[in-house]
């Protein structure tokens, strides 16, 4: 039997697909900084409830960490609204096709976030309260959201293999297909964890550094363990990532590396990733500025292992256009005036002297 | 056993009853915080600052993630439709999602900057919140109405022509007075809890005030709304259709529950009111929001697009083609795509699938083997052939009439009908039973 390839359905994009994957990408950028923050800070929490057991640095540690990772999770949230809402456009009905054959696994990612999530604020809420019973919330919430990152590389892999949905859909019972992909799927899983980690003990060490006019004994404490977490994420992905990368369908792998651009792409990413290892101990802002081009650049290079892997079967710069520009346009208005009003916010928010807090206002 | 269409609805109708919430909620904070200011009150002051908390866990959390459960759920059971409203909408959504972020900083920053911020910043954060959540229903709501009244669009095909189309302004009336209405109910669950009698019953009567107000808008502008439905949905709901006309006026009944119930209860009597009356009226509001929404996709029947696509995710733009064709032919999920003469029902379990499966299970919600209880092959087949205009609210049967058929013949195969008994006199069926005896031997070489 031939594959079966699903199709685009039959209404023009409204802007040409380079604008389309340019966006995909560049929001995708935004939601891995905070996905990474949240997985990679829970995994990071439970080992440091762990400690904290006996370590009472570990306990001020969580205490502190606990409370930025509410707000975290709702930025992964919302910031994943975008590249989600962009990959449907240009890859919808091969996104919907390999979600409905992992259909009830798909959909119980809403659920396991929602408790995932609730999780995260008790323990942030109730952090003394739990005492070491916090360690069992925290690792819950950790198994639940590597869960959720297991379910999306199974889903985001799967929509690359077209060619096996139809043989699949024949064989097996639609909504509970999960083994597509093995193992490529488990690396890439392992691929994007260890990357969440590294990302979030430097997360964390710039937390730390917000804490040094109250304690700077436990700020450079908290430096030194986020970039030990950081250096030790980013060794360890060396060699997963190179696995990944040999893991991937020859014909990719060839596409790939045939390319000079994305070679390019690749070098200077390892090149910065070394940079940003190295510099780690010594200047932090010249080590988040190196991985954020690490990470940029790694993900420009999904995109293109996405195109490579799908060219034999679509290209959605052949698909028809009409372009909506005048919306657009509002779009792109009201995003730099919504971002400047966040900024604005965090700013009052963050500016050091606001004492008198509307809570304890008396106008006498 | 859960069709697709229920997964939605569970999913969709708590989104609802959260998401409108998080808009009313946004405008009940910053003016009951200026209340307090103004009269001077810290004792109201301290209220606001306990139902924030308890609107980000509410919000932020459950509203957030359910919504993206709304997206989850309608990609897997109607990809094409969704596809489409992507395609249609795809900036109005990226626009929505602008005031998402706003709208989730601003609720952060309001929460944690109680202590932070000075009262005159903290409550233009708390404006700058309400700003961007009820423009993210303005966004959405277009979306929506887009789905039952999409007017211009089936010729303009334009962004502008759908996102005006004519329920997009009732229903945005609407849904702001349902917002309104909402956050009064929630504020009675926190007033409820607490403590200082005098403090409980002002918050009380002042909650019940806003719910009040919110529901005494929404008649006018539900007629008014009502009044842009296209002439076959409104039909649908007003008798076409006996369960969701009953599901109508169910909605009317709930909602005349949580109006008495509001006005004698914590408005005139804030003294009796209590944490379980709050709950009480918690849970009829939640019932109001089920079936009114439950009433607004039923209407839309037998569409998902109005005039564009049916909820089998046909487009009416195919139906010419896919008869000629046949559904298993231009169908890509399925295992067959011939009927199968000597085996029809076995085919027929595959149209089933493509065309019926969007809203009928064959056990579970809208089960198909009790719809077609009691029926005759024949019936079957004079149903399918006229099924849309026997039944307003279902899309036409699209496909060959072997195919058709087949779908019958499957149909016919769920309730096996009980042999024919003739009944005869006790002499005379000893006598054909000699007579069947002979006549089986007589066939015997």
């Amino acid at each position: 039997m031939n594959p079966v390839i699903p199709a685009p359905v039959p209404v023009p994009l409204p802007a040409p697909a380079w604008l389309l994957e340019f966006l995909l990408v560049f929001t995708f950028i935004l939601h891995l900084l905070a996905m990474d923050f949240l997985l990679g800070g829970v995994i990071i929490l439970s080992v440091s409830s762990y400690l904290g057991r006996r370590d009472s640095r570990h306990r001020e540690f969580t205490r502190r960490v606990s409370r930025a990772m509410p707000s975290i999770a709702a930025f992964t949230i919302t910031l994943g609204v975008a590249p989600l809402l962009f990959l449907q456009l240009v890859y919808g009905q091969l996104f919907y096709a390999s979600s409905a054959l992992m259909a009830w696994y798909w959909l119980a990612v809403v659920f396991l976030v929602l408790l995932g999530y609730y999780g995260v604020y008790w323990y942030q809420m109730q952090h003394d309260e739990l005492g070491p019973k916090a360690l069992w919330v925290i690792l819950a919430a950790a198994v639940l959201f590597i869960h959720v990152a297991f379910i999306f590389t199974q889903n985001m892999t799967a929509m690359l293999h077209p060619q096996d949905f139809y043989d699949l859909f024949v064989r097996g019972q639609v909504g509970t297909i999960l083994g597509l992909v093995a193992p490529l799927n488990i690396i890439r899983l392992a691929h994007f964890v260890v990357a969440a980690i590294a990302l979030a003990g430097l997360g964390v060490t710039l937390l730390s550094h917000c804490w040094r006019t109250e304690s700077s004994e436990l700020a450079e404490w908290g430096r030194r363990y986020g970039v030990t977490w950081f250096m030790g994420g980013t060794v360890v992905q060396f060699l997963v990532g190179l696995w990944f990368l040999f893991s991937l369908p020859v014909e990719v792998r060839q596409a790939l590396v045939g390319d000079k651009l994305v070679v390019g792409i690749l070098v200077s990413a390892f090149i910065l990733a070394l940079l940003a290892l190295l510099s780690a101990p010594k200047s932090l802002t010249a080590s988040s500025v190196a991985i954020l081009g690490t990470i940029s650049m790694m993900a420009v290079v999904r995109h293109f292992v996405r195109s490579a892997s799908l060219r034999p079967y679509f290209d959605p710069h052949s698909l028809p256009v009409q372009g909506q520009w005048e919306v657009f346009c509002i779009f792109v208005v009201l995003l730099l005036a919504g971002l400047g009003t966040v900024g604005w916010m965090l700013y009052v928010f963050f500016r050091p002297g606001a004492t008198r807090g509307a809570s304890t206002y008396s106008p006498s | 056993m859960l069709g697709g269409g229920m997964v939605i609805g569970i999913i969709a109708i708590l989104h609802v009853f959260v998401s409108h919430f998080a808009v009313g909620g946004g405008l009940f904070l910053p003016l009951t915080e200026r209340k307090a200011y103004r009269e001077n009150n810290p004792a109201l002051l301290e209220y606001v600052k306990s139902h924030s908390e308890f609107f980000v866990l509410v919000v932020l959390v459950f509203g957030a993630v359910s919504g993206v459960g709304i997206w989850w759920s309608i990609g897997l059971v109607n990809p094409e439709a969704t596809a489409t409203l992507i395609h249609v909408f795809v900036w109005g959504w990226a626009i929505e999602w602008v005031f998402f972020i706003v709208e989730i900083a601003a609720a952060f920053i309001y929460y944690y900057g109680w202590d932070r911020l000075d009262p005159k910043t903290h409550l233009l954060v708390g404006w700058i919140y309400f700003g961007a959540a009820w423009a993210s229903l303005l966004v959405i709501n277009g979306i929506l109405a887009f789905m039952l009244t999409p007017g211009r669009w089936i010729e303009a095909q334009t962004f502008v022509s759908a996102y005006f189309n004519p329920g997009m302004l009732p229903s945005l009336v609407v849904r702001t007075a349902v917002c309104i209405a909402l956050a009064g109910v929630y504020a009675l669950i926190t007033s409820s809890a607490v403590g200082d009698v005098a403090l409980r019953n002002e918050v009380a009567r002042y909650a019940a005030k806003w719910l009040l107000l919110g529901v005494s808008i929404i008649p006018l502008a539900g007629v008014w709304y009502i009044s842009t439905l296209p002439g076959m949905a409104r039909e649908i709901s007003m008798g076409a259709a006996p369960a969701v006309t009953i599901f109508a006026g169910l909605s009317i009944f709930l909602s005349a529950l949580v109006v008495a119930f509001t006005y004698f209860g914590p408005y005139q009597r804030p003294r009796y009111f209590s944490i379980a009356f709050a709950f009480l009226l918690a849970s009829l509001a939640l019932s109001t929001t089920g079936v009114t929404e439950w009433v607004r996709e039923a209407v839309r029947k037998p569409y998902i697009i109005y005039d564009y696509m049916y909820t089998n995710s046909m487009r009416v733009a195919d139906v010419d083609r896919v008869r000629e064709e046949g559904v298993l032919k231009s169908a890509r999920w399925v295992r067959q795509h011939d009927v199968d003469l000597n085996a029809p029902e076995r085919t027929g379990d595959e149209v089933f699938r493509v065309e019926c499966a969007s809203c009928h299970t064959v056990d579970g919600y809208n089960s198909i083997r009790y719809a077609v209880k009691g029926w005759s092959w024949a019936m079957i087949d004079y149903q399918l052939v006229h099924l849309n205009e026997l039944k307003g609210f279902m899309p036409p049967f699209v496909g060959t009439e072997v195919e058709r058929k087949a779908l019958g013949a499957w149909l016919a195969s769920l309730n096996p009908l009980p042999a024919t008994i003739a009944i005869e006199p006790e002499a005379s069926a000893a006598e054909s039973q000699s007579k069947e005896a002979a006549g089986e031997g007589a066939r015997q070489p």
